[in-house]
């Protein structure tokens, strides 16, 4: 028999009744919790119950927050939506890119004249010695004529680049073929159009494999790219693209100034990569250590990064100048305060009198003014919210989503000027005389 | 805390019922000569209010002494400006005492803090107002409860709607101020002051505002109150109303003028009378 003596070890400790007395003191302490809580929502059914009474007047009140609040979180939302839009467009590219260009930082471009500064040698080598570097491609930029029949286009920008462009600028060619490694090796005459190019030119799919004149020069015209749309007002369906070598042919002084794009194997290894390049690069141009470059670096993630900086702050400021209008309508919640604890002088007397605190008199009216600016606001959130989403709908519009928390801030911002607010009135409440209050005429 | 608040207020309850059954067996035993055995409720010495109107000074009250023990039935009756309502909102804690001592329940109140009045004006004491001073737009109910509110007891809608019966008026609870008539609008502000149990029930001119049938009919209320226990101090003008209490304290200029048993009093007392309510204190002044 083993159970035999555990049974009574396990129920000896505990008598009965110990429980029952070890929490008697439960039902007093949820009492006492639930009158606490009673009290103070009784504080805040009062002070609900007040503004209901007063509805028009409350709206009156809250009208300055509705409208700080409106346009605090329409322009907020605007700004970070027109930031998005700019944002994905510059992701869309490839935050693992870079843009290599000769530039002399002591501003003496003049004496370049006839140096080389960089050239294909340079292209070569850093897409050859780095393995960071995935994709790299020279960029010859100009611009140039083009005749279609009777068509004719002026300054129509012109890109020399390598087979690699595709990949790299993440531009398609959507009908026909873009150029290959052998048309770039020998100069070909051949050239991809943009969208708008095409339309331009009075042109349908069908001139694919015809021929357009760039400079009275006979290009084949061997696929269209597909269509990219605007981006910062600029149309960048308005472009051809040629082998940079025909473009140095073209035009035979880019050669010695010749910029080109790298895509690096990884967005982590672009540090690395640019590093890379600048040393191969200095070592190429013979720089002695303390010479500054002849070139720069320009990063896709650093131009985004700055890009969110600007953002920021643009948002910072706009919402902080139109925030300036909240501060107006939280000296309207005031003024409408202090009318009502005036008013309402005898009732705090009485009030008083039958047993309530300073405390329970500071929360109602302090709850009341929280109240009628967090209303405020959240009215100010619904209509920024539908201006918002009406101007969406626009279809030239970006799209502006209503960042949440922008309405967080709109709503916390409301009920922190009905405290900063409300704590005047409310405390010139609470430390009336209760016999004074209840004289008062 | 809640502990201590639950048996304070019990023994308050023994006390009362206690002080009921002694007072009765003390004056049908026909010891008179003895000393009155019930608890003081409420102990003036040389109470003084002065207010500062500009550079005026003015006496309201200068040196009252008074004692009011439990279940006593007092009026305090004097010409206008002598100092009554003055003396009413002091006992009710709505206000502090110039100079001098009040102790309530043993307590000197002129030293207690904010929230501590604020605590006794919710629990020891019922004020009822001349003018009501009911909460508009607030049914009757809710008039009721708003003591029971502040003072965070359990069961209030059950405690109020009891105050109410008490009262007469169960079926008027639903009913905001401006459908109620003079005396019920009174009846709910007495209901309003019985609800949390007080130890006193203060009156100032309750029946000032209304007619005398209606008078009458609410001083059958206090009397019922008093009946069962209830202390209660009534300001009023009336000799009719002050002879339904049992003793008249008399002011004039802020001092006691006279402190004496009414009619109904005597009646009721021990033949021989009571040393304590003879007309003693300042009965010559
Ligand atoms: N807040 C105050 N400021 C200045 N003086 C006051 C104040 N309250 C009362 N008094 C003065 O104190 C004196 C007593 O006033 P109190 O209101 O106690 O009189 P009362 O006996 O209640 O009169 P009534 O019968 O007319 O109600 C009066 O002279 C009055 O002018
Ligand atoms: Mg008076």
């Amino acid at each position: 028999m083993t159970t035999a003596p555990v049974q009574p070890a396990l129920t000896q400790p505990i008598p009965a009744g110990a429980v029952s007395r070890a929490l008697a003191w439960l039902p007093a302490a949820l009492e006492w919790l639930g009158a606490f809580f009673a009290r103070h929502w009784q504080n805040v059914l009062t002070a609900l119950v007040q503004i209901w009474a007063n509805k028009a007047r409350a709206i009156l009140t809250t009208l300055g927050i509705i409208i700080g609040v409106t346009s605090t979180i329409t322009v907020v939302s605007f700004v970070q939506g027109f930031g998005n839009y700019v944002t994905d467009m510059l992701r869309g590219f490839g935050t693992n890119m870079m843009f290599v260009f000769p530039w002399d930082a002591s501003d003496e471009h003049h004496l370049m004249l006839g140096r080389v500064v960089m050239n294909v040698g340079d292209v070569r080598a850093c897409g050859t010695r780095s393995d960071k570097v995935r994709r790299i491609s020279p960029l010859v930029f100009n611009v140039a004529n083009i005749e279609y029949g009777r068509e004719k286009l002026q300054a129509v920008e012109l890109q020399g680049a390598t087979e690699q462009f595709q990949p790299i600028r993440k531009y398609f060619v959507e009908k026909g073929r873009f150029f290959g490694p052998m048309e770039v090796e020998h100069g070909a005459y051949v050239c991809v159009i943009g969208r708008d190019i095409m339309g331009l030119l009075g042109a349908d799919d069908q001139i694919v494999d015809d021929y357009i004149y760039i400079n009275s020069l006979r290009f084949k015209v061997l696929g269209i790219l597909e269509e990219k749309g605007e981006m910062m007002g600029e149309n960048q369906d308005q472009l051809v693209v040629i082998p940079y070598t025909t473009a140095i042919k073209m035009s035979p002084m880019s050669q010695y100034f010749l910029p080109f794009i790298i895509e690096a194997t990884s967005e982590a290894d672009i540090e690395e990569c640019s590093l890379e390049v600048t040393r191969i690069l200095r070592e190429r141009h013979g720089l002695q250590p303390g010479q500054p470059n002849d070139f720069r670096i320009l990063r896709q993630d650093e131009f985004l990064r700055d890009f969110e900086k600007v953002k920021i702050a643009a948002t910072a400021s706009l919402a902080g100048i139109v925030g300036i209008s909240l501060i107006v309508g939280g000296i309207g919640v005031m003024n409408i305060m202090l009318v009502s604890v005036t008013e309402r002088t005898r009732e705090i007397g009485l009030r008083k009198s039958v047993g309530a605190r300073r405390r329970d008199i500071l929360f109602q009216f302090l709850t009341e003014a929280v109240v009628l600016a967090s209303v405020g606001g959240a009215i100010g959130v619904a209509l920024g919210y539908g201006i918002c989403n009406i101007a969406s709908m626009h279809p030239s519009m970006v799209r502006v989503d209503v960042p949440i928390w922008a309405v967080m801030l709109g709503l916390s911002f409301s009920a922190g000027v009905g405290i900063l607010f409300g704590i005047i009135p409310a405390f010139k409440a609470a430390i009336l005389h209760p016999i004074d209050a209840l004289r008062y005429e | 805390m809640r502990r201590t608040r639950k048996r304070q207020a019990s023994r308050r309850e023994q006390r009362r019922t206690a002080t009921f059954l002694q007072r009765r067996t003390f004056w049908h035993d026909g010891q008179s000569a003895m000393q009155d055995t019930r608890e003081k409720l409420i102990e003036f010495r040389d109470l003084q209010k002065i207010y500062r109107v500009g550079t005026e000074l003015v006496h309201a009250l200068r040196g009252v002494s008074l004692t009011i023990h439990q279940n006593e039935y007092v009026a305090i009756m004097g010409p206008s400006g002598s100092g009554k309502s003055t003396l009413m909102n002091i006992l009710g804690c709505l206000d502090i005492p110039t100079s001098g001592s009040y102790l309530l329940n043993g307590t000197e109140v002129s030293h207690l803090s904010q929230s501590a009045l604020a605590r006794i004006r919710g629990r020891q004491i019922g004020f009822v107002f001349q003018n009501f001073e009911l909460l508009p737009r607030t049914t009757a109910l809710k008039n009721v409860q708003l003591p029971l509110m502040y003072a965070m007891l359990p069961r209030r809608r059950q405690r109020a709607l009891a105050a109410l019966e008490r009262v007469g008026l169960a079926d008027r609870a639903k009913h905001r101020p401006n459908q109620l008539s003079g005396g019920q609008k009174q009846r709910v502000a007495i209901a309003r002051a019985l609800a949390q149990e007080p130890d006193i029930i203060l009156a100032d001119e309750p029946t000032g505002n209304l007619d005398s049938a209606t008078g009458n009919e609410i001083m059958s209320i206090f009397d019922e109150l008093y009946a069962s226990g209830q202390t209660i101090i009534i300001v009023t003008h009336e000799p009719d109303i002050a002879q339904r209490c049992h003793r008249i304290v008399t002011l004039r200029d802020g001092m006691i003028a006279s402190d004496i048993l009414s009619e109904r009093g005597r009646a009721e007392a021990a033949p021989e009378g009571r040393p304590e309510f003879a007309p003693a204190v300042g009965a010559g002044a």
